[in-house]
């Protein structure tokens, strides 16, 4: 596979493998940013996960809360180092509860903060972990802030492969995690393309039909759940809440392209599970946040790198690199060769990371752009890669969601301080008026001094 | 390896995954909190099967285990709407993957139904119910041009009742007959015109597709009335869903469904004349294989794609072979199964693959010409049934070479259903290896360490066993010059402990082994109950390897011997919202 060149997010559209997609209501435009400009702008919230762990010797930057001097790692971030805020002295104290293994664990609890369930997943000498007990923060936040967009959230994945415990870490509520779209291809078609009719009157027999369907189908859920046990009832909740989410979605706006909101060249097909395929697939995934975010079809989205143990060959980086993520990140520290490498992933990541920066900070909105009105919590399932360690984890948190968080500040604490403090802190950043998130046991009220 | 380093993490003992761990952290780690838990007295460190004589684990009375409902798997889905309305586009493989737990995909308990897939559910629904209805409203009385609306109302009506017993795999109700033409009467003002019947017919299917009567297995039982906590059988239409979902993983065909109008899906001898009728049919060539797949991996195959090989280690690595090599895997299981042996035995052993021109070249042997897969006899000193395939050694194995750890892995999890104990929540760092060494050598730095070789040796002493396959899964006697000492040793076994020679003497020790036996019966039994096995069902499980160990371990036996049991037969009656 030939690695192509980012796209711009203004070039032409050209469909998909070179056929066109239909587009509707070209006719029909009116402003969306535009809309939101005379009143406050959305905030958003991004979550961005990385596996594996980090190199935390050259993950952590020098200096003080307000001096301080970018790691290695975070080099690549020099250009926004005034609208980030690097995060230290938290951790993972959850996801030493509970059952699953150190992978399981801190990946289905990096973002809801609850231990994990019984369940049947291989993993700790026996079939024990099963799926996050809780709502994961994201979710949590787009119940608050969907509005009236088209999309409550958008979960975005590269070379997500499994789908068990370690493989997901957005979860609508207990025991329902939501998998990520690993095809940038078939992203477009869902949020861009949902076309189903071409005209207005088409649109509306449509969604009537919708709508007849998806109520009697609902009735049909309700009268079976009343009639079944405990654990079969909540496989129906998912369910029913999940086609709640359709009918929701039922006379909301499609996307209408002008302005800022335009379409998106996503160039010819490519297979999202090769690994040398990741750096594109990478940047078509961001290209389409931010449009998706420019033309307000949805505030809330995440970008999953791969999973948790993922043995992709980061062999883009150079022909050195022959082992894969998870091993690499194993290697002790007196392996010198091998943790340099590991720290290039590391700092490729943080690249891209600055790369979706750009991206929210080429949007206008009002007097600044998107960026100015959205944070991006950058989070991992481990802090230290060859050890498993969830204490001190490597946190970034880019952008001040609305002024909300000062940036450009590295902050940091002592002692042991569950991650639960930073899901309530940027619950707060939201304006949800909530003290606690995740298991209660683990503690209330936000981070202090961020 | 630090002994400090180790000392450490054992005081901070706790579940972390082995499976997937790297090399040394994996060899180290598993031999500390194994040591925790005994690993090196004499005590099996992980669970035992069961050891009761059947005589105390069945009581007599009848103990069906939990009966969770079961959503379609993407594959059900995919084969259910082929049945149902003959469609061959397979829209479920656009739909998000199927949770898996436990190597399989249709379990329970893992499944769940995201907001994402809801909207497959619902595209997929509206794109199959609008080809199906055109082509279904020219067979309506009245629903055809000239449209008599009186008629066409009727047909419509018919259409609910027959469909819909297709559909939902038993007779609608008069409140779901009512409920599905009510919707055609509304479709019809929504299509051309002022009565479109065919937009009718479309909402009617559309909303069955995503009904939970369609999209679940739902059971209750013979008997609506049984009080909370009884056993109850299930009803002839239940149990033909049952057996068609396991035996050909999709919706029962018309004979089961004849068979469940007359009521005559009850009792162990009706069910089991159906069951061999089924186990020998075409269609249960794809679910054996679809379980094979899952159980042993076939599917992951073609994910070594996404590394690939080495280039400077393995120039011959060429990614258009992994589809040959999945191929050769299943087709060597469905011959072993369907035209062969038939018995696990086989499975484990059997001096022959299935290969075509292609793949014979790839590993250097006589084989047919064409493109077609045939059987290729091999030598039975270097070649032992799907355990030396390349495929599944290629894939257990590294970018750059093999893999012990992995291969023993394989063995000890799925093979021999034992799930080691993870490393613990903080491991130690893994040390400096040499890589000029052979990989066993690597592996004999870590052995030294008294506090790793107590446990290493209960994976990687089976994984050495298949050191004369290189990470191609090709047969190699040498390595950086070295000849290649293949032998290795089971421990903490039920009962194949000890020492053997290359991976042709495993095998066929596992091919005699009750632990390996009663490992297939168990991972069968996952696969389908969809579920994993609870203490409820040690009579079950038990009397499965009675009867898997009289049929001489031939697995469509064992097949037919899952629909004979209290779990397949029966469920317990659960309370509305009780557990």
């Amino acid at each position: 596979m030939i690695l192509r060149k980012p796209i711009s997010r203004r070039a032409l559209l050209r469909g998909l493998g070179g056929a066109a997609v239909a587009l509707p209501f070209l006719d029909a435009m009116r402003p969306r940013l535009a809309r939101a400009q005379g009143a406050q702008p959305p905030k958003r919230f991004i979550v961005w996960y990385t596996p594996n762990g980090t190199v935390p010797a050259n993950f952590w930057p020098t200096g003080g809360e307000r001096d301080w001097q970018l790691s290695p790692i975070l080099q690549p971030l020099e250009r926004h180092k005034a609208d980030i805020n690097i995060v230290g002295g938290v951790d993972l104290i959850s996801s030493l509860s509970g059952p699953g293994d150190a992978h399981q664990k801190g990946t289905g609890q990096c973002l809801t903060a609850w231990p994990l369930q019984e369940g049947t997943f291989p993993g700790d000498a026996g079939l024990s972990a099963g799926w996050a007990d809780g709502i994961s923060i994201d979710q949590k936040v787009a119940e608050n802030i969907a509005g009236d967009t088209r999309f409550r959230s958008l979960e975005f994945g590269v070379h997500v492969d499994g789908s068990d415990v370690k493989s997901r870490i957005i979860y609508k509520g207990p025991g329902r995690p939501i998998p990520p779209e690993n095809d940038p291809a078939a992203m477009y078609r869902r949020v861009f393309g949902d076309v189903g009719a071409d005209d207005d009157a088409g649109k509306q027999r449509l969604e009537t039909r919708r709508q007849l369907v998806l109520d009697s189908v609902l009735g049909q859920y309700r009268s079976l759940h009343q009639k079944l046990g405990r654990e079969d009832r909540l496989k129906l909740d998912a369910h029913m809440a999940s086609i709640g989410t359709l009918q929701e979605r039922l006379g909301k706006d499609t996307v209408r392209f002008e302005g800022e909101c335009q379409p998106l060249n996503i160039g010819g097909a490519l297979d999202p599970m090769r690994s040398s395929s990741i750096p594109m697939i990478g940047r078509l995934q961001m290209d389409l946040i931010a449009m998706a975010f420019a033309c307000d079809l949805t505030r809330v989205a995440s970008l999953q790198w791969t999973r948790s143990t993922s043995e992709v060959v980061f062999n883009w980086l150079g022909d050195d690199i022959r082992e894969g993520h998870h091993p690499l990140a194993h290697k002790g520290d007196e392996d010198r060769v091998k943790v340099a490498q590991n720290t290039r992933i590391n700092q490729w990541y943080a690249a891209e990371f600055a790369y979706l920066i750009d991206a929210l900070k080429a949007i206008p909105e009002g007097d600044g752009t998107v960026f100015d009105n959205t944070v991006i919590l950058w989070t991992n399932e481990q802090a230290k890669g060859n050890n498993h360690d969830r204490m001190d984890m490597p946190y970034v948190l880019a952008g001040s969601a609305g002024g909300h968080f000062e940036t450009g500040r590295y902050v940091t604490r002592d002692g042991r301080v569950p991650h639960n403090h930073l899901m309530v802190s940027l619950l707060h950043a939201f304006d949800i008026d909530e003290d606690v998130f995740g298991d209660p046991q683990f503690g209330s009220g936000p981070l202090t001094g961020l | 390896m630090h002994p400090h380093s180790c000392t450490h993490a054992c005081s901070r003992a706790a579940p972390a995954p082995l499976a997937r761990a790297p090399l040394a952290v994996a060899l180290c780690a598993f031999a500390l909190s194994a040591a925790l838990i005994g690993c090196d007295a004499e005590e099996p460190p992980v669970e035992p099967p069961p050891s009761e004589p059947i005589a105390e684990s069945c009581t007599g009375e009848i103990e069906p285990g939990p009966s969770p409902l079961r959503r379609l798997t993407r594959i059900e889905y995919d084969n259910t709407v082929f049945q149902l309305l003959g469609d061959n586009s397979r829209p479920g493989r656009a739909f998000p993957p199927d949770e898996e737990a436990g190597g399989f995909d249709n379990q329970a308990a893992a499944l769940s139904v995201s907001p994402v897939l809801a909207e497959n559910y619902q595209s997929a629904a509206e794109s199959l119910a609008a080809t199906y209805a055109a082509r279904q409203v020219e067979r309506l009385d009245g629903c055809a041009a000239p449209v008599d609306r009186e008629t066409c109302a009727a047909s419509a009506r018919a259409f609910v009742q027959t469909f819909g017993l297709r559909a939902f795999r038993r007779p609608l109700s008069a409140a779901e007959v009512t409920l599905h033409t009510g919707l055609f009467a509304q479709g019809v003002a929504l299509g051309e015109g002022d009565y479109d019947p065919q937009a009718g017919l479309s909402l009617i299917i559309e909303a069955m597709l995503q009904s939970p009567h369609f999209l679940y297995r739902v059971e209750f039982g013979r008997n609506p009335d049984a009080a909370p906590g009884e056993v109850v059988e299930l009803s002839s239409y239940e149990m033909a869903s049952r057996m068609s979902y396991l035996f050909w993983n999709t919706m029962p065909d018309q004979v089961l469904l004849d068979a469940a109008a007359a009521d005559s899906l009850r009792g162990a001898e009706q069910i089991g004349e159906q069951a061999r009728r089924l186990a020998v049919a075409p269609r249960a060539r794809e679910a054996v294989r679809n379980f094979h797949r899952q159980w042993l991996g076939f599917d992951e195959i073609e994910h070594i794609a996404s590394a690939g090989k080495s280039p400077a280690v393995y120039p011959d690595y060429d990614e258009h072979l992994l589809p040959l090599l999945q191929e050769e895997a299943e087709a060597f299981v469905e011959h072993v199964i369907f035209d062969g042996e038939g018995t696990m035995q086989a499975l484990f052993t059997a001096p022959y693959s299935m290969m075509n021109a292609e793949l014979a070249g790839f590993y250097g042997v006589s084989g047919p010409a064409g493109e077609a897969f045939e059987p290729v006899e091999l030598d039975s000193a270097r070649y032992a049934g799907f355990m030396t395939q390349a495929g599944l050694l290629a894939h257990h194995a590294k970018p750059d070479g093999s893999s012990p750890i992995h291969r023993g892995l394989f063995v000890r999890e799925r093979l021999l259903c034992q799930i080691p104990p993870p490393p613990p929540d903080v491991v130690p760092e893994a040390p400096l290896v040499d890589d000029t060494l052979t990989t066993r050598q690597q592996y004999a730095q870590h052995k030294e360490d008294p506090l790793c070789a107590g446990c290493h040796v209960l994976i990687d002493e089976i994984g050495f066993g298949f050191e004369q396959f290189d990470g191609l899964g090709r047969f190699r006697e040498t390595q950086n010059g070295q000849a290649i000492d293949a032998t290795g040793s089971f421990h903490s076994t039920v009962d194949i402990d000890g020492p053997f020679e290359g991976v042709v003497d495993m095998a066929h020790r596992m091919a005699d082994s009750t632990q390996v036996r009663d490992c297939v019966v168990k991972q069968w039994f996952r696969f389908g109950h969809g579920r994993a096995e609870t203490e409820a069902d040690a009579c079950t499980l038990d009397t499965l390897s009675l009867d898997f160990e009289a049929s001489g371990r031939d697995i469509k036996s064992l097949l037919v011997a899952l629909t004979q049991t209290d779990a397949f037969r029966y469920r317990r009656v659960v309370a509305p919202g009780g557990e």
